[in-house]
């Protein structure tokens, strides 16, 4: 991407745009995070039917938690997108920091889900009828090793020199 | 109460729907006629604005007239077309804005000028006020004996039903932030009031699945899709309205990025005139003082 430079009206963009690490991981992993809970939304309720819409035995402060976090779910898809476009545009953007955010995001959503939906506030199960245990362990070792690929990809963008993508 | 007796005026189109059919269709072609007239004369219209005018009067007019599927179903598409999707689309083609920029008689326009920039316009479009006479209105209707009453009395339904499309319009009027009025909220209030306006009609929407409105005996199938209908027919309008506040700040942070990317010259830059529909000009035709201050902020 040269287009900055061939624009005289403008300064190079890249002098005063650095990299923003821990902004570019904040922001993939809401990324991550809506977009987990969008797949558990379309596969899980829609397609496979397992997840019950509601199944009735969820306590009032269940079901409020829930609409909560089901906006903020929604809200949070356009918001972290609208974000991460604004990084690129600013070229800001560390890709190796957001690679990792979208992995923690994914993998903690996915253990939330798992644990406090699932088990705390006891939302619906994810299938009924059924022995739950393997599927709980599936859950949430799927979320773990996420979380895990998460922290390795974490650990590895601190180690190398700061790369950011140039500015449009 | 007998399922068929739930929606008296679902059955047919009353009289009323009729005419407020012919009302949301006679809007929206004067509001082509109006967009016309400034495209003659010169200003920059754009035709989506049309478009979603015209979208939404006719999504109005037809929900007003012919809701499909059972009775309760029925009546939740009427809801989501009357209270969200329609006040949103008909919100997006800046509709205040439209009305101030043609030529109108004077006192019908000072009239006009002197509601939007009255105090108590400033305070409705309040975003969380908004929210609650929106959402508040709805728990209102489905959780006490007035859901019961409506069906009794075909004044209070069509009350009702002023004050569903009244309210989802003020709501989507005050997130959206697109025409103007006397008071600008900020990003902060707008966001936390549709998060939290969303939050209570999903939970409204998934008490429907274990529990009907109060008083009244639904068929559970028709009830269930009815609550599925309305919690992501809810979700979508949501989303929309959180694309429209996403883009405004995008939008916003793209000028100042611009602005700051530009070299400084010794005079101030004058801004090209193409109205963009922003109100990054002080003033325009209006006559309305765009910037009052962001005291939202």
């Amino acid at each position: 991407m040269t287009g900055s430079a061939r624009r005289p009206a403008s300064p190079p963009s890249h002098s005063d745009a650095r990299p923003l690490p821990r902004r570019s991981m904040a922001v993939c992993a809401l990324i991550g995070a809506a977009l987990m809970a969008a797949v558990d939304e379309i596969v899980f309720h829609q397609i496979l039917n397992w997840h019950h819409f509601y199944d009735r035995s969820t306590p009032a402060v269940g079901l409020l938690a829930d609409g909560l976090l089901h906006t903020a779910e929604l809200l949070g898809l356009v918001v972290g997108f609208v974000l991460y476009a604004d990084l690129r545009r600013r070229g800001t953007l560390s890709p190796a920091h957001a690679r990792a955010g979208l992995f923690l995001g994914l993998g903690g959503f996915q253990l939330f889900d798992g644990i406090v939906d699932h088990k705390v506030l006891r939302l619906h199960q994810i299938r009924y009828g059924v022995d739950l245990l393997p599927y709980d362990l599936a859950w949430n070792v799927a979320g773990l090793v996420l979380l895990g690929i998460g922290a390795v990809l974490a650990v590895r963008a601190g180690r190398a020199p700061l790369s950011a993508e140039p500015a449009r | 109460m007998t399922v068929e007796h739930l929606h008296s005026t679902g059955t047919g189109p009353g009289p009323a729907a009729v005419l407020a059919a012919t009302a949301a269709l006679s809007a929206a072609v004067g509001y082509l006629l109006a967009a016309a007239r400034l495209r003659r004369r010169g200003d920059v219209w754009p035709r989506r604005r049309d478009a979603c005018f015209v979208a939404g009067g006719v999504a109005l007019a037809a929900a007003l007239v012919t809701p499909p599927g059972g009775p309760f179903t029925a009546h939740m598409v009427r809801h989501l077309v009357v209270g969200m999707v329609a006040p949103l689309l008909l919100v997006l083609a800046r509709p205040l804005t439209l009305v101030l920029r043609v030529p109108l008689p004077r006192p019908a326009r000072r009239a006009l000028l002197r509601v939007a920039h009255s105090r108590p316009a400033g305070w409705l479009v309040c975003p969380p006020l908004a929210a609650l006479l929106d959402v508040g209105g709805l728990w209102l209707l489905y959780r006490t004996p007035l859901w019961a009453a409506v069906h009794e009395r075909p004044l209070l339904d069509a009350a009702v039903h002023v004050h569903v499309f009244a309210a989802g319009l003020l709501f989507s009027f005050a997130v959206c932030r697109l025409d103007p009025v006397r008071r600008r909220w900020g990003l902060f209030s707008r966001g936390t009031a549709l998060l939290g306006a969303g939050a209570a009609h999903a939970v409204l929407a998934k008490s429907f699945w274990a529990a009907p409105p109060l008083g009244t005996d639904v068929a559970t199938a028709d009830l269930r899709t009815g609550a599925l209908l309305m919690y992501y027919g809810g979700d979508l309008v949501e989303i929309a309205l959180a694309v429209v506040l996403a883009v405004q700040w995008y939008a916003a942070g793209g000028r100042a990025l611009a602005r700051d990317r530009r070299p400084r010259p010794s005079s101030p830059v004058r801004r090209s005139a193409r109205v963009t529909g922003g109100y990054a000009q002080g003033t325009t035709r209006e006559g309305v003082a765009q910037r009052p201050a962001e005291a939202g902020r």
